[in-house]
């Protein structure tokens, strides 16, 4: 039996007022949904694609204390560390303060191998692509001190648009320089990202300009590594590495906590409180509060609708075929709204990536989350519509047309 | 041979506690291509007739048979399809859906039939033709005056070439001129297109196009409906 589908389009039409109100609920809800979800997956992902053959030492009283820089000869002799390379956070600005970018001092020399699985080297100097780049990058910073690389976000923003031979000058906040002027890198290569954990807006130094720099007293800061990153050899178990370099400074001078990559970075997630379970409440309690709307909206729809189903029965259309033009107005309905909060969510990833800068610099809406929303709007479209469509099935052809609806 | 026929047909219905018996033991017969006003008080059955023969009701008692179908042994479904290809109805308020062209109105009971999308249209036009509402096609219900929504309601029951046509005071909420005009169609559905036609009316004018006039009282027909003729004859010379 056929249905009027053309009454389901007309009636959204004609009371625009009351289905643009719930639409734009709807975008709200869906789009708020879909922010809130992406930025626990991106947490989350930052976790889950950590390698699971490395891992960090800190400082065990806090990670903004230093380990002493001769730690990391003491940590090679470790059974089990294949490499190490120290990680030092810079904490610079580019021209002004809301350009806040995330810089770290690490050892030239090493971190590119360690890290081939992370970052994927797409042009060194003199314009170098392909598998020729990655070495002519590391000859690069051999060779030049102030050597930096950048990650290809910072070429494609605008606001920065930086390139290969740029001399790039950061402020430095926890390292300013004596005589306050600026740090200045010099680019020599580009990088891709090849993890979730690993984002493409991080600029990477020598660590060595830096200890030099404060050696010569020419800049201020703490002496000493933020963190190693230490790579276990093939056929050793982490946590046996773990416990060694722990035992190895459990006497000072600095004691460490060492941990697998994705527990520090899970560590990071927990540093923001229980936010995943804040954040689904709150994002679940806007889709619930949402339905209630929509189904309100739905029920007020049908009743008023009341009498129009008893001219249909009269003119013949089945109790089923009723059901289904309302609960299909309801699906057209949500789907418009939901459809609408989920592209809008899609399309303004990029916008929000670079608005949060170096505090979620992976942010991304990924194809699940888009899927679960598409799901909720199925469901909350299938909630609002169900109830009236039982109704107008049921509904006796001349009850139906007594009503004054 | 009748194309309605209600035998012993009891319809009670419940209001605040109490049983009421609107038809009781009715008997009718209705030949094809008969034109019959139902005329009575208020309360008297008249429209549940008209409900119980269009199968948008069902008896308590007795056994209603149109158009060949028993129609009081049908489901809902049953109903609503039967409904589709042998019945029109035309209401005193009219009904038409407001969202909806006078067009579209008459296109709604011409999508359940088994045509083409250029044939629905094609039909649906020549049904406003028939009332003479094809300038006005392109109208919501709320820019026709009442006798052209009448007519579209008209239009819309005979779009799907239904056999039989049950009008419920179709004269109800017109003026005069408009209630003449309505009459004079409904007896020219009868006459040219041979439809049969049950039209319930308070309005001894309205009657008066009608082959025969039926009266009720108390749920009970009080005559068999025989025209006088001095009507009869004005009828025909119409």
């Amino acid at each position: 039996m056929k249905t009027p589908w053309v009454l389901a389009r007309r009636h959204l039409r004609t009371h625009w007022a009351r289905t643009g109100l719930t639409v734009a609920a709807l975008v709200v809800a869906l789009y708020l949904f879909c922010f809130l979800v992406s930025l626990v997956t991106t947490l989350h992902d930052s976790v889950k694609s950590a390698a699971t053959n490395r891992v960090i030492v800190q400082s065990a009283v806090s990670l903004f204390v230093a380990l002493p820089i001769d730690y990391q000869a003491k940590i090679e002799q470790v059974p089990g560390v294949a490499a190490t390379t120290k990680f030092q956070w810079f904490g610079g600005y580019y021209q002004e303060q809301a350009n806040f970018l995330a810089e770290f001092g690490v050892d030239h020399d090493k971190f590119f191998d360690m890290y081939d699985q992370e970052v994927e080297i797409t042009e060194g100097p003199g314009g170098v692509t392909g598998p020729g780049a990655r070495q002519a990058v590391i000859d690069a910073m051999a060779a030049d001190r102030r050597a930096c690389v950048i990650g290809e976000g910072l070429v494609r923003d605008p606001d920065f648009g930086f390139a290969i031979g740029q001399t790039v000058p950061l402020m430095g906040t926890i390292f300013p320089k004596s005589d306050g002027s600026a740090w200045e890198f010099n680019v020599v290569g580009v990088y891709k990202p090849l993890k979730g954990n690993m984002d493409d807006r991080t600029i990477w130094f020598r660590y060595d300009y830096l200890w030099e720099t404060l050696q010569a007293g020419a800049a201020g800061g703490p002496r000493g590594v933020g963190v190693y990153s230490v790579n276990i050899a093939p056929g050793h178990d982490p946590a046996t590495v773990i416990a060694d370099i722990d035992a190895l400074f459990a006497g000072g001078p600095q004691r460490t906590m060492t941990t697998t990559e994705a527990a520090f970075q899970a560590a990071f997630v927990s540093m923001m409180g229980n936010l995943p379970f804040f954040v689904g409440t709150i994002g679940g309690a806007v889709v619930f509060a949402v339905m209630f709307s929509v189904v309100n909206t739905m029920l007020m729809s049908a009743r008023q609708r009341t009498h129009e189903i008893g001219i249909l029965k009269a003119l013949g259309y089945s109790d089923g075929a009723l059901s289904r033009l309302l609960l299909g107005e309801s699906m057209m309905l949500t789907l418009l709204g939901g459809g609408l909060g989920l592209l809008l969510a899609f399309v303004t990833a990029d916008g929000l990536r670079k608005g949060f800068g170096s505090y979620l610099p992976t942010y991304t809406v990924q194809p699940g989350t888009l899927l679960i929303g598409l799901g909720i709007t199925l469901g909350i479209g299938v909630i609002a519509g169900l109830a009236p469509a039982i109704v107008a099935g049921r509904l006796l052809p001349t009850a139906a047309l007594r009503s004054e609806g | 041979m009748a194309i309605i026929e209600m035998r012993g047909v009891t319809k009670r219905y419940e209001r605040g506690g109490q049983t009421l018996t609107v038809l009781d033991r009715l008997d009718l017969d209705v030949p094809q291509g008969d034109f019959v006003a139902l005329m009575g008080p208020s309360g008297s059955g008249k429209s549940t007739i008209l409900n119980l023969v269009g199968g948008l009701d069902s008896s308590d008692e007795g056994r209603i048979t149109v158009a060949g179908n028993e129609v009081s042994s049908m489901s809902r479904g049953q109903l609503a399809e039967w409904r589709s290809r042998h019945i029109g109805f035309v209401f005193q308020a009219f009904n038409l859906v407001p969202v909806l062209t006078a067009l579209e109105n008459v296109l709604l009971p011409l999508q359940l039939q088994p045509l083409s999308r250029a044939e629905r249209r094609k039909q649906a036009e020549f049904a406003l033709s028939i009332v003479g509402l094809t300038d006005r096609m392109h109208h919501r219900p709320k820019q026709l005056s009442g006798g052209q929504e009448q007519r579209v309601a008209i239009a819309r029951a005979i779009a799907s070439d239904p056999d039989i046509i049950l009008a419920d005071e179709p004269t109800g909420d017109l003026d005069r001129d408009s209630a003449n005009a309505i009459m004079d169609l409904l007896r020219r559905l009868n006459v040219e297109l041979k439809k049969t036609l049950v039209v319930v009316t308070h309005d001894e004018m309205a009657a008066q196009r009608a082959q025969r006039t039926l009266h009720l009282d108390k749920g009970r027909l009080l005559d068999r409906g025989t025209a006088p003729p001095a009507t009869a004859a004005a009828a025909a010379a119409r």
